[in-house]
């Protein structure tokens, strides 16, 4: 795809892609957080429409009252809880091929494009903590290639590594069964926005490019 | 009059504020709340161009709302921060035509701060954790007004006000107030959810320690060092501590529980400091909680409310009279316009009484209903089922029906008492003649219609009477209705090209009662001018058969 600067596009998308990744990784925190005093005042369901219409930020929850501070997220304070944070994003950098079928006219990412963005994500910090997540970039790239399709976006990887890293958060009580059946939903939703959100993002970087072409 | 000033407390507000009694709840369901409305639409229609709410406007606007009531005034700053902003939502709702939920949804990816404002305004109303104040305070007020008006609204005893005893008005209100605890019950909105007052010395409220600052400090000074020890037993916001209120209020007495009496000097400071707060400080937890504590105690402290005869706004009263002490649109008191107007008819009268010579007085006769006699029924019904007949030929729909709703109006004025049985014998006199008129219409076998001569139009006599504002020149300024010049009845004959137009019977109509009575009086004053007919006794002859048929003699019958 043609870019007028593609070093600033690419880095421009991998921007976006880790604040998706910190937007899902908040969003969790915050709908964790409503289980612990607003419960029967949130409605989850206005919660889930800011996230998704506010796809990478997540300030409107605020809005709600939900807070998320040592009180009511205290259960994620230790630092196995704070690597979920580059696994999400690296989630998401796994996904990436799937750029390829977004088209600006006749026009897509080459596979160069798509891998140079995947080490610029890989760099700002994303990371497969204890090989969590199963998926591959490679494994994405050929099932795109091959017109598949690819796996529903899932919070499998995340509650196993709840259960397995995460004590505070694998015992057993209303807060945390609350969590573990709300991120099932929050991450299908979640993926389908913040890939089209990238696709919107992709098309605005490559829509400069012929258009100054022309004024040349 | 004096006064009565109570002193109320609010949450999150160290101060206490002054509520005179009525006197703020008068004021409220009066206050004139457009110039705080256009305040809000003019800020939403500027932060809708510049993408941020102007903030001189906004704070002018509640500025304005804070006059409504000295409890708006007391939160304006925390629960009433956003009215301004709830104003606008209200209007935006209103205007478009769409709900909260519809605005929120379009404010969800806000674009500038208003939106952002707007969005997170209505976030708190879905979360319980704001209400649209505006809509609170418009809604109390109606509130207030109809409390005002169940209690202290008076029952007509023959048009006269009549003032109520204190047990009736309480039994109004609790009735008011139980009216709305039965339909809160029911709704399953238990109490502890409803509004509620507090009442406590100035030294036991929820922020005495802030209220009474200087002794305050005096007193800590002395447990400081216990204190320090005590650790913080604040509990987490939100946590029910409903049931171990008592525990915490011991655990901090026990801090002071070996406190002694202090010396002279400590006591005299203290007697000083604490002489001006007052001795009961109340603390509504709600606006409504604060309009039924000003109720409540308007009761308790007697003062009698009542509605003005005159202007129909509530007042404190003193005495008997149902008429207000406050200036009205004509520059006096309703109370002085009263006076001045009975002053006015009472030398109307007396003028009257003086242009009559014998001061007679003329009673007003009273309006009673009469029962229509069967002939005169019988003797209508006849005359409508002859028109009837002829409808169409010399008589068109129209003017019939104009004629039976006449018929039938009179008879149901006649029943109310607002025309009698010789009005209605008039009527059908006039109509015996146009029944008369109309068949000689048809007999002559032509298409034209008989004109209408309505009974009013008709009385010869009238025609010569002459006006007493002419005639008279003092009378000169009584508008006395002047009747039309008559016009003979005429029936129309087949060769007359002349267009019929109908016109309706109209009685005498007067603006007043007092036109009506002068009206009455002049005609009755022109009647006894008049020279009395003289009624001569008729000279009968006695003329024969001939003589009256004119036959010559010999002819046959």
């Amino acid at each position: 795809m043609n870019f007028i600067n593609e070093n600033a596009a690419l880095n421009g998308l991998a921007d976006y892609i880790i604040k998706s990744g910190v937007c899902l990784y908040n969003s969790v925190k915050y709908i964790y957080s409503l289980a612990e005093n607003e419960f029967y005042s949130v409605n989850i369901k206005d919660a889930l429409k800011i996230i998704l219409n506010n796809v990478p930020e997540t300030d409107g929850l605020r809005a709600l009252g939900l807070r998320i501070d040592d009180y009511t997220c205290r259960e994620m304070q230790g630092e196995e809880y704070n690597r979920v944070l580059p696994l999400m994003v690296f989630s998401l950098a796994v996904r990436i091929p799937v750029l390829k079928n977004v088209k600006n006219g006749e026009d897509t990412m080459t596979d160069d494009q798509l891998y140079r963005l995947y080490t610029a994500v890989l760099d700002k910090g994303a990371e497969n903590y204890r090989d969590i997540i199963t998926e591959t970039f490679l494994e994405t790239k050929y099932l795109v290639r091959k017109g598949k399709k690819l796996p529903p976006f899932t919070a499998d990887w995340y509650k196993s590594y709840i259960y397995s890293s995460v004590p505070a958060l694998s015992e057993i009580t209303n807060k945390n069964m609350f969590l573990l059946g709300f991120v099932d939903v929050l991450f299908a939703m979640f993926y389908s926005c913040a890939e089209d959100g990238l696709a919107r993002k992709l098309l605005e970087y490559a829509d400069e490019a012929p258009e100054r072409e022309n004024d040349e | 009059m004096e006064v009565k000033t109570i002193q109320f407390a609010v949450r999150n507000n160290n101060n206490l504020f002054k509520l005179e009694l009525f006197k703020t709840l008068l004021h409220f369901t009066e206050f004139d709340f457009t110039y705080f409305w256009e305040r809000c639409i003019g800020a939403g229609r500027e932060a809708k161009k510049s993408g941020r709410l102007p903030m001189s406007n906004i704070s002018n606007a509640k500025s304005v709302i804070s006059g409504a009531h000295p409890y708006i005034e007391a939160l304006i700053n925390d629960d009433f921060s956003d009215i301004v902003i709830d104003c606008i939502i209200e209007y935006i709702c209103h205007s478009e035509r769409i709900g909260t939920e519809e605005l929120w949804v379009r404010c969800i990816s806000p674009k500038n701060l208003y939106e952002e404002a707007i969005f997170n305004r209505i976030s708190r109303y879905k979360t319980g954790k704001a209400v649209n104040q505006w809509n609170n305070v418009i809604r109390l007020r109606e509130y207030a007004q109809n409390k005002l008006s169940f209690i202290y609204d008076c029952d007509e005893d023959g048009g006269k006000s009549v003032p109520q005893g204190k047990e009736v008005l309480r039994t109004r209100k609790d009735y008011f107030d139980l009216a709305y605890s039965m339909a809160a019950n029911e709704l399953g909105i238990v109490g502890e959810n409803l509004p509620s007052v507090r009442v406590s010395s100035s030294a036991l409220t929820a922020n005495a320690a802030f209220i009474n600052a200087k002794v305050s400090k005096a007193i800590y000074r002395r447990f400081a060092d216990a204190l320090k020890l005590g650790g913080d037993l604040s509990v987490p916001e939100g946590k029910d501590c409903t049931l171990v209120k008592d525990k915490f209020a011991m655990d901090a007495y026990s801090f002071v529980r070996n406190m002694k009496r202090p010396g002279e000097i400590d006591m005299k400071f203290a007697m000083e400091a604490l002489a001006d707060s007052a001795a009961e400080v109340y603390f509504p937890d709600s606006f409504k909680a604060a309009i039924d504590l000003e109720f409540d105690l308007i009761m308790k402290n007697g003062i009698e409310v009542r509605k003005c005869d005159s202007c129909g706004r509530y007042f404190a009263a003193y005495d008997d009279s149902f008429l207000c002490e406050r200036v009205n649109s004509s520059g006096m008191t309703c109370r002085q316009q009263f006076d001045s107007l009975k002053a006015a008819i009472a030398e109307a009268a007396g003028q009257l009484q003086s242009a009559e010579g014998g001061g007679e007085n003329h009673e007003e006769e009273e309006k009673k209903p009469e029962v229509i006699p069967q002939e005169l029924e019988k003797r209508g019904q006849k005359i409508y089922n002859a028109l009837y007949k002829r409808v169409g030929k010399a008589m068109d729909e129209k003017e019939f029906r104009e004629w039976s709703r006449y018929l039938s109006d009179m008879k149901r004025n006649i029943k109310m008492g607002e025309a009698t049985v010789s009005q209605l014998e008039e009527f059908l006199n006039y109509s015996d003649r146009l029944c008369a008129e109309v068949k000689a219409a048809v007999k002559s076998k032509t298409p034209q219609k008989a004109e209408f001569h309505y009974p009013e139009e008709s009385p010869k006599e009238a025609a010569a009477e002459p006006n007493p504002a002419e005639s008279d020149p003092e009378m000169a300024h009584i508008h006395v209705p002047i009747r039309e010049e008559e016009v003979p009845i005429e029936i129309i004959k087949a060769s007359s090209g002349a267009s019929v137009e109908v016109k309706p019977f109209r009685p005498m109509t007067f603006d007043t009662a007092a036109d009506a009575f002068i009206a009455g009086a002049i005609a009755d004053e022109e009647k006894a001018k008049r020279k009395p007919v003289e009624i001569k006794t008729p000279q009968w002859e006695r003329l024969t058969r001939e003589e009256a048929y004119g036959r010559q003699d010999g002819e046959s019958t």
